[in-house]
């Protein structure tokens, strides 16, 4: 009993600590050139009127609460290095949805079928999802129509050898900050898809942290969207021989601005660990933007870590080509638009899933 | 069928097509040969409808219709057709596919459904088996890791499936072995009937041994300064451009 109540004591200290600094000096509500907020023109949405003030010790024992149900271990908690669960750049995001929301968790074993659908605009707490089994599970996140004033947090724990197939629909919002955080013990895998289409403000943000011999894909897709579109990523290998891949894709016209800025972190005990990264965007006029920023942290020397950005526009010489076999232009676009983002709707596994997202993706395609 | 009189074109400022005349009858085989930078590859993109290319004067006539006012889809889908010298790679877009695409929109042009699955798959395959192209290259991204031999090909294959009125090749044995030469002629071959007409421009007279033409003429600085039959071009593989040139 005596030694619960010390470790409370020690964990809010740690926590209040924690929360008032990055509230404090990582909020981009209040301070705008945030080098991990740089692009995601926040400050437009500012309404949250709590993010801009200093927070009470009620407010900081809500975030003590919140966290302490996202570990297993409270001792492990106590530890600054847990709080602090990404070196350096721990997210805004992550600390100000467990201020505003409370956190509930779903077990992924329990569930029987194998594709659960979860429409996350319709639930206002930060969502913990946990999966042990080595069953196939996909689990397809629907956000759509959202409105929010504060960032949501979805975290995945997932255990040794497990799996897990996410499919993010983020889908016609008119304001939507997330949160998803993966941590993938040994020699587990995940797979997370994202598409982004018809939203007006978005920042989508993918922390993740890989352990030995795990594996981690993550594919975005931003297409046909307004406004600002900004996705922040930033996995770090903890454990040796673990790998990551990363392709982001944007086609952005109708004066959108799209930002992709992803990090790869390697400790300097995780060797072996082959990390790739891959931004490519697509500008189909002179009035809309993409902004990319890709970047290695490497402290192991041996390792494989590869990273790359372009942006183009449609090439008019294929445009010809397509022409000049009777292909009008307006087709010609669409098929080429659709070639650039195959890769992405390829990358899912699953056959029933990848024609329903194909389908999705289809209809949003301009 | 195609009636060129008088052409003149320019590129950024430079003429590069200066007072060109050219008639071909349907059914007839022409051939145009000419050293490099004669203007060859412009005229066949000028035909095609290319931009960027400025037209200073002169008129096109194709079928009874002004070329120039027709855009390059149109003039595809009204049965003109470029073999390039150099095909455009298409990452992510499957051969089969595009040549669906391409045949289903000359069916729209012309008011035609579209091709069923399977007629098409009988159609692709028979033709594809002619020139010797495996099925597994139909299933690549179209020209994308195909050798030179196999993009020139593959042309061919889009020329037999679309069978155009008007074919233009250009420099299509350039790149070619022996026996893709070969190949690639008889799919020619097969397709010359009284109903359709070729245009076919080479560095060399070795093409025209496959392919007899009924016409050669020379081109050389923008103008066509010799006309004949075949005899005209195994006389310039004897006698080289410069001197046919000057005697002209």
């Amino acid at each position: 009993m005596e030694l619960t109540l010390n470790l409370d004591k020690i964990q809010s200290d740690n926590v209040s600590k924690y929360a008032k600094t990055i509230l404090d000096k990582q909020n981009p509500y209040k301070n705008f050139k945030i080098e991990n907020y740089k692009y995601a023109q926040l400050h437009r949405d500012i309404k949250s009127e709590t993010l801009l003030r200093d927070i009470d010790i009620s407010e900081l024992l809500r975030i003590s609460k919140n966290i302490s149900s996202l570990t297993s271990n409270p001792v492990d908690l106590a530890s600054d290095l847990n709080l602090w669960k990404y070196k350096n750049d721990d997210s805004f995001f992550r600390v100000s949805s467990l201020l505003k929301r409370d956190t509930s968790s779903i077990n992924l074993d329990l569930i029987d079928d194998k594709n659960l659908f979860l429409d996350i605009s319709q639930i206002n707490e930060n969502i913990h999802f946990f999966k042990s089994s080595k069953n196939v599970i996909n689990l397809i996140i629907m956000n759509s129509k959202s409105n929010d004033e504060y960032p949501k947090s979805i975290f995945f724990d997932i255990s040794n050898d497990s799996n897990l197939n996410v499919i993010h629909f983020n889908i016609s919002n008119y304001k939507s900050f997330l949160y998803f955080e993966s941590n993938l013990q040994d020699n587990s895998h995940l797979n997370f898809v994202s598409f982004q289409s018809d939203n007006i403000h978005t920042r989508n943000e993918f922390y993740a942290s890989l352990n030995l011999e795990c594996n981690f894909d993550l594919f975005g897709l931003n297409i046909n969207n307004y406004g600002v579109n900004d996705n922040y990523s930033f996995i770090q290998h903890l454990k040796p021989s673990s790998s990551s891949r990363e392709i982001f894709k944007s086609i952005v016209e109708k004066g959108a601005i799209t930002n992709f800025q992803g990090k790869i972190y390697v400790d300097s005990i995780a060797q072996k660990t082959d990390g790739y990264q891959m931004s490519r965007s697509l500008l189909l006029d002179d009035i809309s933007k993409a902004n990319n920023k890709p970047e290695l942290e490497i402290y192991a020397d041996d390792v494989k870590c590869s990273h790359g950005s372009t942006v183009s526009k449609l090439d008019e010489d294929q445009i010809y080509y397509f022409k000049s076999r009777g292909i009008d232009s307006e087709m010609a676009k669409k098929i080429l638009k659709k070639a650039f983002i195959a890769e992405i709707i390829e990358s899912i596994k699953d056959d029933n899933l990848r024609d329903y997202s194909n389908n999705i993706i289809e209809s949003l395609l301009t | 069928m195609l009636e060129i009189k008088n052409l003149h074109v320019s590129i950024e400022e430079k003429k590069i097509i200066k007072g060109l005349n050219l008639s071909i009858n349907k059914g007839e085989v022409h051939a145009l040969m000419g050293p490099n930078g004669s203007g060859k590859s412009t005229l066949s993109y000028v035909l095609s409808g290319k931009d960027k290319y400025e037209i200073d004067d002169g008129t096109i006539e194709y079928n009874e219709k002004n070329l120039l006012e027709l855009d390059v889809d149109e003039r595809a889908n009204e049965g003109l057709f470029l073999a390039f010298q150099y095909p455009m790679e298409i990452p992510g877009v499957q051969t089969s596919f595009f040549l669906k695409t391409a045949i289903n929109s000359k069916r729209k042009y012309l008011g035609h459904s579209e091709m069923d699955a399977l007629e098409f798959a009988k159609l692709m395959k028979s033709k594809a088996e002619e020139l010797n192209i495996n099925n597994e290259m139909l299933k690549r991204d179209l020209n994308v890791n195909y050798s030179g031999g196999e993009k020139k090909k593959q042309e061919i294959l889009q020329m037999s499936m679309l069978s155009p009125k008007m074919a233009i090749l250009d420099e299509t044995d350039s790149g070619l072995d022996i026996d893709a030469l070969r190949i690639v002629s008889e799919g020619v071959n097969k397709l010359r009937s009284k109903e359709n007409s070729f245009l076919v421009i080479t560095h060399y007279q070795r093409l025209l041994n496959y392919i007899k033409p009924d016409f050669v003429h020379i081109i050389a600085d923008g103008r066509i300064v010799k006309s004949g039959d075949y005899s005209l071009a195994l006389e310039l593989e004897e006698k080289g451009y410069e001197e046919i040139s000057k005697s002209a």
